[in-house]
């Protein structure tokens, strides 16, 4: 996680974000440093990268690359606000002991923000900010299949405000986020979907952090609780009304470090 | 309409990606020939695909192409076909394209242009105007514009055969036990639909036409406007010929099947009259040559080109004794034609055979199957091997399209 010195909304990169809406930082302080109580009081350590002036959305990790064991595939950010954030992210990777793998020049990839694995392949949006050329290129630089989804709702522009994997049968899914086909390879892929609906998706509950069987979201409706409880999970809320401003949630604040795709 | 060809790669199979690409291609109006696809053997290989993707005018091609690239789909790029002058005549540059007798298009300004003639085994000229043809070596003249390599340059594959019918299939099939009669009407079925879409039939026929008893039913054909054109040797020509005047095919009598006394030399006595007269024409005009197929050939001024090779007797003064000059005045006369007729002959048949465009729908007929298997191996994808008597196949014919 990234902490909040610098955050702030600076530029437009997607619907959520108005400049003339201002982030009050000290809520957003106290916002973060309780989603990593909540996160270490399940169960995670969380390491800490620093924050840098004039990188807003540093604090949205998630989208800092792909963790794949010991290596990192830094993100090709789409927008150029953000492209400075990757020799950053790249540079603590680095230090600590991950081997760098880019990605080419000519592909944009925004990290685990577009591509989140379930059931044994690496599931990957694209169309707002990674592109589909970019998935053949992951998957062969990981070994892994990759199974593309078309992302259609530009407030849902990245693939893990759509979707999130719960276990090895269930995950969090937001349909209307996808284009058709992509609903077909979703629906074929989880066994066990917990399907929101569009305003449940929009509260970002799908854009959730899962530590063992805790799953931890800005705010949970009440059926999505009722379910989720059903299931064996617990549910804790971390409102981040400031950092959805910026159009992220808490998983976006975070980037899992434990992650073996293969 | 305006193609383009784009390469779609990854997990595009599970993804649902490439059938997403199909359905905004049809959704937009184009349309699609799949290349090819590779699919991948295991979990973790990618599958390729390869799409030609057309629309119905240039504008729409490139908002279709942009549509398609979000999805991953790319334009593969090509470039210009390189194109090199000749140095002399009938000499081509070192690393010349070599063509094949399927349907060509050539790179020239960034566009796709059609190969006017396909022939095999010829070199690839643009001419000026950016028009492209063939044109076989010998013929190509100093400061011709050649292709060389394979850049900027595609083949259209033959269409994958379907079905089990034999000519549905259409692709080498050759089998000597196969009903014949059923064979028989249908090529006669086949004959009547090229000639009502304008198709020309071209026949290429050996001697054992004649000597099988069947030069007759061909000359019905001929006489009834079913042969448009007739390739053949010396060797048939004097037999049809040697039939009509004396009753003999190589001296032995058509009706009795027995040799004449003396006839050994009535084919060479034959020839010796036709050339006293100058030309088969002539030696039908003054009465010596009263029937045949070379006599309906002359009457219904069916083009015919007489080919010599090293063992002809004569020959007949028809023959084209120079072969590249035989070739060539068998290429003038191959456009337009849509049916070939290969009859008891090897190498007319062959030589036809690299002539011809892949499309035209080749039958084979030869008692002999290496015969029919040699013709339909040397790359005519649309031959048909039929392996029978060649008399009883003319006969057949003759009584289906005749009657």
């Amino acid at each position: 996680m990234c902490p909040p010195e610098h955050f702030g909304v600076l530029y437009e990169i997607n619907p959520w974000m108005h400049r003339e809406v201002p982030v009050d930082l000290d809520r957003a302080r106290d916002e973060w440093e309780r989603l990593r109580a909540t996160v270490e009081s399940a169960g995670a350590h969380v390491e800490v990268l620093d924050p840098r002036p004039g990188l807003p959305d540093l604090v949205f990790t998630a989208n800092a690359g792909l963790v794949e064991g010991d290596r990192f595939v830094p993100s090709r950010f789409r927008h150029p606000q953000r492209q400075p954030e990757v020799a950053h992210d790249a540079a603590w990777f680095s230090s600590h002991g991950f081997v760098i793998t880019p990605l080419p020049e000519d592909v944009h990839h925004e990290g685990a923000g577009d591509a989140l694995p379930f059931g044994g392949v690496l599931l990957s949006g694209y169309r707002f900010r990674s592109d589909a050329a970019s998935h053949t290129v992951l998957s062969k630089l990981l070994g892994l299949p990759v199974r593309s989804l078309e992302l259609v709702d530009p407030r849902l522009y990245h693939l893990d405000l759509t979707f999130c994997p719960l276990d090895d049968r269930r995950a969090i899914v937001a349909p209307s986020g996808w284009d058709a086909y992509g609903r077909q390879v979703v629906e074929a892929l989880v066994p066990e979907p917990l399907v929101l609906d569009d305003d449940e998706a929009l509260s970002f509950c799908a854009n959730s952090v899962v530590v063992g069987t805790t799953v931890i979201m800005p705010v949970c409706p009440a059926r999505v609780g009722r379910l989720l409880e059903g299931w064996g999970f617990e549910v804790v809320e971390s409102p981040v009304d400031e950092f959805l401003k910026a159009g992220g949630g808490c998983r976006c604040l975070t980037l899992a470090l434990d992650v073996r795709l293969a | 309409m305006p193609v383009e060809l784009v390469e779609l790669e990854g997990h595009i199979i599970d993804s649902l990606i490439f059938a997403k690409v199909l359905d905004v291609i049809l959704a937009a109006g184009g349309d699609y020939r799949v290349v090819d696809v590779e699919i991948g053997k295991t979990n973790t290989d990618v599958s390729t695909a390869r799409l030609e993707v057309s629309a119905p005018d240039d504008a729409a091609l490139a908002s279709l192409l942009e549509a398609l690239q979000v999805h991953g789909a790319n334009r593969v790029t090509v470039v210009d076909a390189t194109l090199e002058p000749c140095a002399g005549d009938g000499v081509l540059p070192a690393a010349f394209y070599s063509t094949t007798n399927l349907p060509t298009q050539v790179r020239v300004g960034e566009r796709w242009v059609d190969v006017e003639n396909a022939e095999m085994d010829c070199a690839l000229v643009v001419d000026d105007d950016g028009r492209a043809h063939t044109v076989p070596m010998h013929r190509v003249r100093r400061g011709d514009r050649v292709v060389v390599g394979g850049d900027g340059v595609r083949v259209q594959a033959p269409e994958r055969p379907r079905g089990a019918n034999p000519f549905e299939f259409m692709a080498s099939e050759v089998s000597s036990e196969k009903p014949k009669g059923l064979l028989v009407a249908e090529v006669a079925a086949r004959i009547r639909r090229a000639r009502a879409g304008g198709g020309r039939l071209l026949a290429v026929t050996g001697p054992a036409v004649v000597h099988t008893g069947a030069a007759p039913d061909l000359a019905r054909l001929v006489r009834e406007g079913w042969v448009d054109v007739l390739f053949s040797g010396n060797g048939f020509a004097t037999h049809d010929i040697e039939s009509n005047v004396l009753g003999t095919s190589l001296g032995v009598s058509i009706r009795e099947g027995v040799p004449t006394e003396g006839g050994h030399a009535n084919h060479l006595r034959v020839i010796n009259e036709v050339r006293r007269r100058g030309s088969i024409a002539a030696a039908v005009e003054d009465g010596f040559v009263r029937g045949g197929v070379m006599y309906e050939c002359v009457k219904r001024r069916v083009p015919f080109v007489l080919g010599g090779s090293l063992r002809d007797d004569g020959p007949l003064p028809d023959v084209i004794t120079d072969v590249v000059a035989a070739a060539d005045a068998m290429r003038a006369l191959v456009p337009g034609v849509t049916v070939a007729l290969m009859l008891a002959s090897t190498l007319h048949a062959i030589a036809t055979g690299n002539l011809l465009p892949a499309g035209v729908e080749t039958y084979c007929v030869d008692i002999n199957q290496a015969v029919v298997t040699k013709l339909a191996d040397r790359g005519s994808h649309q031959a048909l091997g039929i392996v029978t008597d060649v008399g009883l196949f003319l006969r057949e014919l003759a009584a289906a399209l005749c009657p």
